[in-house]
């Protein structure tokens, strides 16, 4: 123990002696612990706040959009795998689901193939053709379904002029129904919401978002007044609290109008952008998808075995896929930065051997009083190991500091977790005994005649 | 009965430079008893180094035997001759050959860091004993830089005394000395001789060498004769009769004062 803490001090010593040189030694791995351990923290804080966005809308919310046809490259070869997936899903959950397309297509997989194919989530694998959604599929599933409530037609129209007194501007104009502040989380700050009624009869009303009203009206009440989208005559009758951002958007630069009266002044079609809906439990997820199908594919007058036109996603789903995404994100910087780790140790092996050079007379003197080879090897994997363990330790400091103007300038609330640092101290010890065990051993086989003649 | 603390058979050493062969030493036959003082003289090239490390186990012989306090010392691989270096032999260079990033305590302490002996009350007490010995009590958190030349031996012989050592072995210890210092440092290894410590040590100079008790010849790696010195110097009263440096220079100063 004593000779642990005899090296740990020559290493000190020697580190303290050339203090510019260790400092930039060092620098490698401060860098490279500081950025894989801030791009960490930070990659969690993003996940964590997409996730409490996307949880605030609620995990059971689904979302049904039109059908657009997908883009196959290889036609028969698709068939080919299609058919083998069915035969696949045939022989794993017996005949569950219906032959979609009996029999079609030249290359009809191979039996030897079906072991092999992966399993793939059925909804990827899906056929879906074009199509389109109206306000009748609305009715029909709020006609019909038993899993499924707060329905709601989404008509997104996209920027389009808005103007109140002299001022204009452009803003984002979603048209719906009045299910969807239940839907969305928004909350009316003043006035209300647009009623069932307004959207019956198609009432030229509209809500605005939180930076629409600080924008155009600033210390004015809205509430009654008139303003114009595209030209159209409207009546303020609710503003909404602000709600932050989604996915880098925010619903607080949108306006939001009855989904009949759009079609009849703004859109001039009777087809709408998505429907919205919220399951009554969280534990009917997958039944409420496959009701919501019936539905619409009845409602739609598909035949058995036909494609669906229209394709049904959960924000479950979404989650997945945002949490995946941010993963991938965070790997490969973290990888990268990992790189400069790599750098860092290379730095170090670099001046350890120049250190052995240096001191080569200080082995010879060790050596001719009785240092044995494994003590000039430990002296030396201790100095290597307390530079590098050094560096990790500064390079968390530098990850506290890059965390913290982060934190103080973006809206994120990233936390530094204790296992990256455990993993970056861990790793920067190892970078030390890997990088410093050829020049620790080049110094410790030297001969002790030779080194003491060493000028 | 002597015993035989070292004893060599026909030990040759060979050393490559590029294509050329040097026969450093051919064929050493040598004999030293416990407790002797033991010089070894010869011309610049003579191989008396060459013979003094192959003594002191920093380096091996090409061939022939050794046997150093009874152990076969060309049997042994490195770490146990670190071994023998740490405990059996103190060694005293020409040139001091101390750390000069350590003071004095670091210096003197580093082979007992290096034999593993745990004692820490008892390690510091045996320390500023030793240095105490050789003179030093008053410098012992100074650096070797701070030290003069006859300083900085001293603290190589306390050095080589800390792990006790059954014999010590010096290379031209007086070399890079004035003849005042190097006297004292004769008279230390006198008073260790007279405490039953075997030595030996190399010097070009016959002056130093009537100090030990027997000189040995060295010409052209071979041993080429050998003298009992029947009176040794006693270095003590060498210093007594040598004028002190300081002394003139202070009477000097002191005249200089008066003529002002």
């Amino acid at each position: 123990m004593k000779r642990i803490l005899e090296n740990i001090k020559i290493a000190f010593n020697s580190i303290a002696l050339n203090k510019l040189r260790s400092f930039l030694t060092m620098l490698g791995i401060i860098i490279g612990v500081g950025s894989v351990i801030a791009v960490t923290s930070i990659g969690s804080a993003a996940e964590a706040s997409i996730t409490e966005n996307i949880q605030s809308v609620g995990s059971n919310v689904i979302t049904i959009t039109p059908g657009r046809e997908r883009p196959f490259s290889g036609g028969s070869e698709r068939e080919s795998f299609r058919e083998v997936q069915r035969e696949s899903d045939e022989s794993r959950t017996g005949n569950s689901r219906p032959a979609e397309e009996p029999g079609q297509g030249p290359g009809t997989g191979g039996g030897g193939f079906i072991g092999g194919v992966p399993m793939i989530e059925e909804e990827e694998e899906e056929e879906i053709v074009a199509g389109e959604l109206y306000l009748e599929d609305v009715s029909a599933l709020k006609e019909k379904s038993g899993l499924l409530e707060n329905i709601a037609p989404v008509l997104t129209l996209g920027n389009l002029n808005f103007s109140y007194g002299s001022s204009s501007g452009n803003v984002s104009v979603t048209a719906t129904s009045e299910e969807y502040p239940s839907l969305s989380g928004y909350e009316i700050d003043m006035g209300s919401f647009f009623t069932e009624l307004d959207v019956l009869n198609a009432t030229s009303v509209v809500v605005l978002g939180y930076d629409v009203v600080t924008d155009y009206f600033g210390k004015i009440n809205p509430i009654g007044e008139e303003v114009k989208i595209n030209g159209e005559k409207f009546i303020v009758m609710g503003t909404l609290k602000s709600a932050g951002y989604t996915f880098g958007m925010s619903a607080d630069n949108s306006i939001f109008i009855p989904v009949t009266t759009a079609q009849n002044k703004l859109y001039g079609a009777d087809t709408i952008s998505q429907i919205t809906a919220k399951v009554k439990s969280e534990d009917f997820m997958d039944a409420a998808i496959i009701e919501a199908k019936s539905i619409l594919r009845e409602q739609h007058s598909i035949l058995p075995g036909e494609p669906n036109d229209f394709e049904i996603s959960s924000s479950e789903q979404l989650l997945e896929m945002a949490t995946s995404v941010t993963d991938t994100l965070v790997i490969t910087l973290a990888s990268i930065a990992a790189i400069s780790l790599l750098v860092g140790g290379i730095g170090i092996m670099n001046i350890m051997f120049v250190s052995v050079t240096e001191r080569t007379r200080e082995i010879g003197i060790r050596k001719a009083i009785g240092a044995k080879n494994r003590d000039i090897l430990i002296q030396f994997l201790t100095e290597s190991t307390v530079l590098s363990l050094s560096g990790g330790t500064a390079g968390i400091g530098l990850a506290c500091l890059i965390t913290w103007i982060i934190n103080t300038f973006t809206t994120l609330s990233s936390l530094i977790t204790i296992s990256p640092v455990i993993i970056a101290l861990a790793f920067s010890t190892i970078i030390g005994l890997l990088f410093g065990i050829f020049p620790a051993m080049r110094a410790a086989r030297l001969s002790p005649i030779e080194s003491l003649r060493y000028e | 009965m002597k015993k035989e603390i070292i004893l060599t058979k026909e030990i040759t050493k060979i050393y490559k430079v590029g294509d050329i062969k040097v026969n450093a030493l051919r064929g050493i036959n040598l004999e030293i008893n416990e407790g002797e003082f033991v010089s070894i003289m010869g011309p610049s090239g003579s191989g008396k180094s060459t013979l003094m490390n192959i003594l002191g186990c920093l380096d091996k012989p090409t061939s022939g035997f050794y046997y150093l306090d009874g152990i076969n010392v060309m049997d042994l691989n490195d770490n146990q001759l670190a071994e023998i270096r740490n405990k059996k032999v103190g060694f005293v260079f020409q040139t001091f050959n101390l750390l000069p990033r350590l003071n004095i305590i670091g210096n003197v302490e580093l082979p007992l860091i290096y034999s593993r002996r745990e004692q820490s009350r008892a390690r510091k007490d045996l320390i500023n004993e030793v240095i105490n010995s050789v003179g030093l009590a008053e410098w012992i958190k100074h650096k070797p830089g701070e030290l003069s030349g006859g300083q900085r031996q001293r603290v190589a012989i306390a050095r080589a005394l800390i792990n006790n050592p059954a014999i010590i072995m010096a290379d031209e210890p007086t070399g890079n000395l004035d003849s005042r210092t190097g006297e004292e440092i004769m008279a230390i290894f006198q008073e260790l001789n007279r405490s039953g410590k075997t030595i030996i040590f190399v010097t070009h100079e016959i002056e130093i060498a009537r100090h030990s008790g027997r000189i040995i010849y060295l010409r052209d790696g071979i041993l080429c004769g050998e003298e009992l010195v029947k009176e040794p110097v006693d270095a003590c009263k060498m210093l007594e009769n040598m004028p002190k440096l300081e002394d003139k220079i202070n009477n000097f100063s002191n005249n200089n004062s008066n003529v002002i």
